[in-house]
């Protein structure tokens, strides 16, 4: 069997980036993804960025195709890997289609979405925000004719926009109704909290929608405590931080939603129940990193609010504690796709410099790094101000723990 | 009001999750093999994070740096004839 140099999971920001620079340096590459296009979910967005100008994912991710495609990057679509096996020195990454030998991997597997879960979201109809995006944007079909989204953050505000670019009509933005799950997602006083400092990811003028309240949390507690009645328009669609969706309602199929008036903190208040006709509803309940290939092969891992969740430890080179085993983009804490690309640019120079034993290009590999911070830096407003920390944070980890590998390394010797 | 389901695969419902995390003290696995959420089809990729807040919630404990359940291959749903590879000649 063919022995490879690296295995990519993932053929978006990351994953693509990362195979440029291993072809450049003529490294036996193979890319990987479960879905039938590259480009992971940059092929989802479309907004506005602060500086007015569009982020066109279509345009960005042809681009890194066909830099990848003109280099003969083997990428293999409609793969879906299952396990990464760890042998002495190699790994043997596990397909339906084929077993890959090889050096190493790069699991640039990106992000999930966390469920939020309320009475009736399991009829027909309802959907995750980033389920309707994808219908949408990738595959061109309307999700429905009338529809509501429930959960309000940086990512369903933009999606929400995307599908009225589409001409899918929607009815407002509001809250789920409280509980255990959806706590984070419910409090209306936290999510205006997230708003207020809202990033680039957004559509521009849900910045200013956010930043509006940005400064001062008194403010923010007013803005909540005397939110507008009927909610704050954006692009003529009414958000509501004071209305929560209590439940979903049909027999076989979406029919109506329930929704009630919420206090500041998200308690129900009585007799205020409507309901809703929609026939379809997406549940936004926020993305958390999808590292469960870094689990199953070994990468210890490191609970960061600020990325996200569980991240798997590393360092700026992008690599774990497992020697071969490489991560980038969102798997690593959720941010920006531009992060994600500059963060796979640096993993294929950090693989090309293990594999060909070579100090040649270290100064692009610094340079490299230095450009991860620089555009996370550039972001007008960061996704979450505690970005940093939580990079920190891992780093740290990532020297504890090579530390103590060494020490350990030391007694087998004594 | 319905009942809310958590793991949608196996049916479990969040009343059920709480209940029985708070009856048996349980840990996120033993709560995983008590209820079954998480082990249906999709392997958890639904209902994990759900599960997991259930458990911080009532045990009132930050969140750990240990995957609170474990993953294991295979991590998409796969039949028995690719498992085995006899899907294809060799």
């Amino acid at each position: 069997m063919q022995q490879l140099d690296v295995v990519i999971i993932g053929a978006g920001p990351a994953g693509l980036a990362a195979a440029i620079q291993c072809r450049e340096n003529d490294l036996d590459v193979v890319v990987l993804d479960e879905f039938p296009k590259v480009g992971g979910r940059l092929l989802g967005q479309l907004h506005q960025e602060p500086s007015g100008e569009w982020w066109n994912g279509i345009e960005e991710s042809k681009a890194l195709q066909t830099k990848a495609e003109s280099l003969n990057t083997d990428i293999r679509l409609g793969y879906s890997v299952y396990h990464i096996e760890k042998l002495e020195k190699q790994f043997v990454v596990h397909t339906k289609q084929q077993k890959f030998v090889t050096n190493n991997v790069l699991i640039a597997t990106g992000a999930a979405e966390s469920p939020a879960p309320i009475p009736g979201w399991t009829l027909p109809g309802v959907m995750s925000i980033g389920a309707a995006q994808v219908m949408t944007n990738v595959h061109r079909v309307k999700v429905g004719e009338k529809g509501i989204v429930v959960g309000v953050n940086v990512l369903s505000a933009a999606i929400a926009r995307e599908l009225q670019l589409a001409g899918v009509d929607l009815h407002s933005m509001a809250l789920p109704t409280r509980n255990v799950v959806s706590e984070d997602q419910a409090n209306p006083r936290l999510v205006m909290e997230r708003l207020s400092r809202i990033a680039h990811l957004a559509p521009s003028k849900f910045i200013q929608f956010g930043s509006r309240f940005a400064k001062w949390k008194w403010v923010q507690d007013l803005v909540v405590q005397y939110y507008p009645k009927n909610g704050i328009k954006m692009w003529g669609m009414p958000i509501y931080l004071n209305k929560a969706i209590k439940q979903i309602n049909g027999t076989d199929k979406v029919e109506s939603v329930t929704m009630v008036d919420v206090t500041m903190h998200g308690d129900i208040i009585g007799n205020s129940e409507e309901e809703i006709p929609v026939d379809f509803v997406c549940i936004a309940g926020g993305l958390y990193p999808l590292a469960e290939l870094a689990g199953v092969v070994g990468c210890p891992f490191i609970y960061s609010e600020e990325l996200g969740g569980h991240v798997p430890v590393h360092n700026e080179k992008m690599e774990t504690p497992v020697a071969g085993i490489y991560v980038a983009g969102n798997i690593t804490g959720i941010e920006s796709s531009k992060v994600a690309r500059e963060q796979g640019k640096v993993a294929g120079l950090a693989i090309v410099i293990k594999e060909k034993n070579t100090s040649e290009i270290t100064g692009k590999l610094q340079t490299a790094i230095s450009e991860v911070k620089a555009t996370r830096d550039a972001a007008s407003i960061q996704f979450h101000p505690h970005i940093p920390e939580g990079r920190a944070k891992v780093s740290a980890a990532y020297d504890d723990l090579v530390k103590a590998q060494e020490v350990e390394k030391e007694l087998e010797y004594v | 009001m319905k009942d809310t389901i958590v793991c949608r695969c196996e049916e479990v419902t969040l009343q059920e999750l709480e209940e029985t995390a708070r009856k048996y003290n349980s840990s996120a696995r033993e709560l995983k093999l008590l209820t079954r959420a998480g082990m249906g089809f999709c392997g958890g990729r639904t209902c994990r994070q759900a599960v997991d807040k259930v458990l911080t919630d009532i045990t009132g404990e930050d969140p750990t740096n240990e995957l609170p359940l474990k993953v294991a291959p295979p991590v998409r749903p796969l039949s028995l004839t690719d498992l085995g590879g006899l899907a294809k000649d060799e």
